[in-house]
This record gives C-alpha cells, structure tokens and sequence, in this order.
C-alpha cells in the first residue's frame, strides 16, 4: 500500500486553512463588516455603491429642501402682507366710491392708497438671501420701479417669466417661485397698476369715472393674489412631504446596507466556534501523529 | 562441478551486494527531505548460472544499480498542473492588491474614504442638487467646484495607483525572466550531463534534479518539453519559443518599449503576448499588467470621459452667473483614452457654472436641472454614472473572487497530483528501516556463510585434522 509520506505537511496545510478562516472570522467581528474586500461579495459591493450614491443625494437634497422652503415661506408671508394690504385698499376705495365724502377726505384716500402701493411694491421687491423672490430668474436685479412722474404713475417690471423648479432625488420636479409679473402686473389682474389708477382716481379730490371699474379690478387682484399665493403654499406642502418621503426612504436604505454589508455577529461567532473545534481536534491530530511519527528505525 | 572456491564468491559476492545495497537505503535516509529527490530501489541480479554437465550451479547476485522510482507522464502532469496554479495564483495576487484601490467602495457611506469615485460622483451630483435652492449663492457654487475637484482627483488617484500597480508588475517580470535564464542554463548543463552519463537509462539523481528545476521553471513561465535522443530534454516555451537544446540554452531578452517591459526570444521575436497566455507567475503577471488593468484603465476613461463630456456639453448650453454662455467644467483629453488620468477642473471661478437656461438670469436653474438629471440618464454606455461605476467595481470583485476560486481548485488538483508523486517517488522511512532490516540479515546470514565455508576449507585443507589450520 503506497501512500504519501509527507502526510504531516498535509495535516499542517489544513491548520493553515483554517487559522485562515479564523482570522477572516475574527476580522468580520472585529469591523463589524461582512463585506471587507470587493471579491468577498461582489454583488454586495455594487448595491452598496448605488445606496451610498442614493443616500448622499437623500442628505443633499434635505438641505436643498430646507432652504428652499426657507424662500417660499418668505414668499408666502410676504404674499399675505400683500393680500391684509389690498384688503384695506379695497375698503378706502369701496369708501370712495360711495359718493359720501368730501374732496379732502378722497384725497386723503388717495394719500393712503399711495402708501399702500409703495408698501405692496416694497413687498414686491423682497429678498431672500440677497435674491428678489419675484424677478423670475433675475434674482440680482430689484423686481419693479415705480415711475411717479406721470399720472397715473406707472411701475416697471425688470424680472422676468421664468419659474424655477427643485428636482427631488425621485425625479419630482417642484415648482420653487412664482415670477412677480404672474403676481403682482399680471395682464389681467394687474395689481400695481390698479393700485396706481386707484391713487390717480381719487387725488383730485373728486372719484374719477374709471374709479368704480377700478374698484371692482382691485377685487379682482386681491382674489388673484390669494390664489397665487395657494400655489406657493402646494409648493411648501409638496417639498415638505418629498422631504419626509425621503427620510423615511434614507432610514430604509440605511437598514437595507446594513443588511447588505454588517457582518451578522451571531452568526460569525458561530462560525468562529466551529472553525476553533475544528482547529483544536487537527492540532490534537498532528500532536498525536507527530509523537508516533517516529517510524519503525525507533525500534531498530 | 562446483567448488569450494565458487562457494566463496558467491558469499563474497552476496556481501558486496548487500553492502552496495545498504548504500543505496542510507542515501534514501539521507534524502528524504531533500526537494524532488527520488526514491531508489537497489536492484538484485542472480549472476548467469554455469553449466557443468548438464547441470546448471547458481553463482550468487549481483546489486545491479539503484533504480529511481519515478514516472514521467506524473512529473509532467505536476510540472503543467503547477503553470496553471501559479499563473492563476500570481494573477489573484495582483488583482487583490488592484481590488484594494477600489476598496472603499465597500464602505458605508459615513465613513467615505476622502478619494473614493462612487462618492465622487454622488458628491458632485449633490452638489449641483444643493445649488438648486439659490443658484446665484457664490458658496453653493463654490461647493459645486470643490466636489467637481474631488470627483477629478478621485480619477486621477484610482487612475495614477493602477498605474503604479502595473509598474511594479512590470519590474517583477523583469525578475522572473532573469529567474527563467538562470534556470534554463541549468537544465542545459544537466541535459550535457545526463547525456554523456546514461545514455537512454534513467540518470537516477541528474534526473530528479532536472525534473526539479523543469519543475522550478513551471513555476516562473509556461513550457513544453519534448525528448530528445541521449535522454535529452529540449524546452520551448508554451507557445515555442526555445529555452533549451540538449547542452545549451536560448536566453530570453528584455527591454523596454512604450513603457512596459517586452519579453524576446533568443532570435529577437517579441513573444510577450504569448508568454502572458501560457501559465507561471511570469502568464499571471503579465496578464494583469497588460489585459486586466488596461480593462480597468480603460473602464476608467470610459466613465471620466463621458460623464466630463456630457457636464460640459450641458454647462455649454447653459447661462452662467454672469449671463455668458457656459464652458467646459473639466479639461479632458479629445478621445477617452488617458482620461481618467488627466481629468480637471477647468474652471476656477464658481460664477461659470451655467445654472441657468441660456439667457436666463443668474437665479434660474433649469439648466442645472437638466445637468442634474445626467445622473439618471444613461450617459456611459447606456448606464448611469453611478450604475457605471456599480458595475465597475462589482466586475472587479467578481473578477478576483473567480480568480481566487480557480487558483483554488487548481491548487487542490496539484495537491493530489503531488500526493500521488509523493506516494510513488518519496522517501518511505519505514521502507527504509524494513529494507535494512533485510539486508541486515541478509549480510549477517552471507557472513554465516562465509565462516561455515571457512571451517570446510580449513577441513578440507587439514584432511580432517582439525588442529593444523584454523
């Protein structure tokens, strides 16, 4: 019967295997990773690129959404200034128009009126964060001027129509502003003109003919208004529920990459065990076989 | 009619024979330990009987030589088994020292190791992502520039180490073609030997040290060997370039072309790309230096190529903060080759980043949208960035864990086949002890002999007389 005679060495190469195991076993526990070299699961490796790339996005877009709600909430405020503002316009002028007043009172509405206009076109102008909210995409440039040399005065628009959206890492596209000429000159409810033609209206001292007409587009601006302010309000409610979406979709992949890549600790100590029984009996192997592995020249 | 003094050689014979024999053990003892030495058998003969009246008188034995107990065919099967197991175990070497380049992409995303591509990637696109709450803020797009840059360094780093991995493989073969020379020459010098000492017949321990360095060789670079006559050995390599005819060898060259190192035979033919296909560490390394990491290089290019490309080509169609029409945002080669390496940031001041539609003002950002939805389009290849780079680095890793798999396997077979080797042609100690053992009391029994012969000489001399000689 042949057989090898260096069977030791072979022995010894099985404690090498597992010392080896032990030591990759040791490591898993030590780093609490399962995943530690990209040959150890390679699938694993790629699914974690694509979380991480997918909760750094998550992470960044937080920030986005927090400084953007930032901004429209700003916009909203301003917006409601706005529409308090326009209500007490449309009280003066509903005043005026009833027929009941004297000159001084009319021009005193008018003076009031105008102090409404310059606050509406203050408010307008507002700016977050070094940006004009209502220029569209003109963000470094004063949204309106007002031009008082003529009667009735005029205001310019020096924005312009753009809306810009916020993309979330889903894809959704939200919008982020609403420009100022949507808002407050509007070709159909154009607030600040009709503001100016209420002033003109009244600063003689007697309502103008166009008053009444006049009146009744204030109203018409007021309802525009709120309704565009509805619109930045669904923006804030849309980036704030994307926002929670996207925590809660974060939270997941986080527990999904720990399932991926954190070495399971019972398991691997489980492991661990038997590898060190199966070490401990091949140690009591080639103990045994080394004390007997005197061969038959010991008993020559 | 036999004689007395026949008698006398048969016995002087037997010890000879014995005593040649117990050489023969002693020296199996002596060797057991030593690497490819084989096991010898002494071989017993009965010398030719003599014929003497029709009868025919046995005339003892003779020890006709130690035989080495090898087979051929086996020491062949381990010398290609053993191409296969190095060349496939020096290419898992390298390729885990190419994986841990990438190895961050193992790690979770808290703890991004500052250079990492995948990190890039997303780090940039976050960037941009950030910038969409105020793109006119000079620090969002100053942030946008800085991740820019880290995505172009991490290129660079992967692309730069990859390259210094390849250097170091390319030194290495050098080495082992100075290895390869020097071994040759020496299985030169054995063939001379061989063939001016034993003819066609095993040549015992010549044999097993040339087996030994054919063996050695196996382990540097894939070859063939072919049997010549005069038991000599001529090697080729794999593919057939000559290393050694009968007592000379053919030394391979190298040298340096296009910056890596080119391996010619001894007529001047470069035969790198063979001798990287045919097995040995030299097949291993050099099939990591010139297909695996060019791959990888190459896969590199591919992906900083086209994801700076398909940024530029975007930004260009864009506004920037000051209402020019956008530019570059990285530098990049004109083809893809040798991007991944000299990709970078091209602008410096933050305003050039065209956030905003062409002629739009500096709070716009629908080109930033745009640019921002690169990174779900299938940009590289049809895949996206971050699937691109995915892919990348799951290939690698499965790459070396197949790899790892085969140098397994491939090492379990050389381990049987060496058990079998072992089991024919190692030294057995106890064959040892039970052989001397034999031979012991064959010598002592021949020894017997010889004095019995003696006393009946001496009878036969004396005539009976026992006294007169002793």
């Amino acid at each position: 019967m042949r057989f090898d005679p260096f069977y030791l060495n072979n022995a010894v190469a099985s404690l090498d295997q597992t010392s080896a195991i032990e030591q990759q076993l040791t490591n898993e526990i030590s780093s609490g990773k399962r995943v530690n070299s990209l040959s150890d699961d390679p699938v694993a490796v790629g699914e974690n690129v694509l979380l991480n790339s997918q909760l750094n996005l998550d992470d960044s877009f937080s920030q986005t959404e927090s400084s953007t709600v930032g901004m429209l909430q700003v916009a909203d405020s301003a917006l409601g200034s706005v529409v308090s503002q326009l209500t007490r316009a449309l009280t003066l002028a509903t005043e005026g128009n009833n027929g009941t007043l004297n000159a001084s009172d009319l021009q005193s509405i008018s003076m009031e009126l105008s102090g409404i206009r310059d606050e509406v076109l203050a408010l307008a102008n507002t700016t977050y964060m070094n940006r004009y909210i209502f220029s569209g995409s003109q963000g470094s440039t004063s949204s309106y001027s007002l031009d008082s040399t003529v009667t009735p005065n005029t205001v310019t628009y020096h924005g312009d129509s753009v809306t810009s959206y916020v993309l979330t890492p889903n894809g959704q596209k939200i919008q982020a502003n609403v420009p100022g000429n949507q808002i407050f000159s509007d070709p159909v409810n154009n607030v600040l003109q009709t503001l100016n033609n209420l002033v003109a209206d009244f600063s003689s001292g007697t309502a103008s003919a166009t008053s009444v007409s006049d009146t009744t587009a204030l109203n018409a601006a007021l309802n525009h208004v709120s309704q565009q302010r509805v619109g930045i309000d669904n923006s804030i409610t849309q980036l704030q529920s994307a926002q929670n979406y996207i925590q809660t979709e974060g939270t997941q992949i986080a527990s999904a990459q720990t399932d991926l890549m954190q070495a399971d600790v019972a398991q691997v100590s489980t492991q661990l065990s038997s590898a060190e029984t199966q070490q401990a009996a091949l140690t009591q192997v080639i103990n045994i076989l080394e004390k007997n592995n005197g061969n038959l020249f010991s008993l020559l | 009619m036999a004689t007395l003094n026949t008698a006398f050689s048969i016995a002087t014979g037997a010890l000879e024979a014995e005593q040649a024999a117990v050489n023969v053990i002693a020296n199996n003892t002596a060797n057991a330990n030593t690497p490819g030495y084989t096991n010898q058998l002494p071989e017993w003969q009965a010398n030719d009987p003599v014929t003497i009246g029709e009868v025919a008188y046995g005339q003892g034995v003779t020890m006709t030589g130690p035989s080495s107990q090898r087979d051929l065919v086996l020491e062949q099967r381990i010398q290609q088994q053993m191409q296969l197991q190095q060349g496939t175990d020096a290419r898992q070497g390298a390729l885990e020292q190419v994986q841990n380049i990438f190895s961050s992409a193992a790690a979770a995303s808290s703890s991004h190791a500052s250079l990492d591509i995948g990190a890039g990637i997303s780090g940039f696109f976050s960037a941009l992502s950030q910038l969409q709450s105020n793109p006119a803020d000079n620090s969002l797009r100053q942030s946008v520039l800085s991740a820019a840059s880290t995505l172009a360094n991490s290129f660079q780093s992967a692309s730069s180490q990859l390259a210094q991995q390849q250097g170091s493989l390319d030194q290495q073969s050098g080495t082992i073609v100075t290895q390869v020379n020097s071994l040759t020459q020496a299985i030169a010098q054995l063939n001379a030997q061989i063939s001016q000492t034993s003819g066609n017949t095993d040549a015992g321990q010549l044999e097993d040290q040339r087996q030994y360095d054919i063996q050695q060789l196996s382990k540097l670079i894939g070859v063939h060997q072919i049997k010549t006559e005069d038991n000599g050995l001529t090697i080729t390599t794999s593919s057939g370039a000559l290393l050694v005819s009968k007592g000379q060898s053919f030394s391979l060259q190298t040298s340096v072309s296009g910056g890596v190192t080119h391996i010619y035979d001894y007529q001047g033919s470069d035969i790198t790309a063979s001798v990287s296909g045919g097995g040995g560490q030299l097949g291993g390394i050099l099939t990591v230096r010139d297909q695996d990491i060019p791959q990888m290089q190459s896969a590199l290019d591919t992906l900083a190529f086209d994801l700076g490309t398909t940024i530029n080509n975007q930004n260009a169609l864009g506004s920037d903060a000051n209402g020019a029409a956008g530019g570059p945002v990285f530098n990049l080669p004109g083809t893809a080759s040798g991007a991944a390496s000299s990709i970078s940031v091209a602008i410096t001041d933050p305003a050039k980043i065209a956030a905003a539609a062409s002629g739009n003002g500096s709070s716009d950002d629908t080109n930033l949208e745009s640019m921002l939805q690169l990174q779900n389009q299938g940009i590289i290849g049809g895949e996206t960035p971050s699937g691109y780079y995915s892919r990348f680095v799951s290939t690698l890793g499965s790459l070396v864990s197949q790899i790892s798999t085969e140098n397994t396997a491939q090492q379990a077979s050389l381990t049987q086949l060496q058990t079998q080797r072992n089991s024919l042609s190692a030294v057995n100690l106890n064959d040892q002890a039970a052989a001397l053992e034999n031979l012991q009391q064959a010598y002592q029994a021949a020894s017997k002999v010889f004095t019995i012969l003696d006393t009946i000489m001496a009878s036969a001399i004396n005539l009976g007389v026992q006294t007169s000689v002793a």
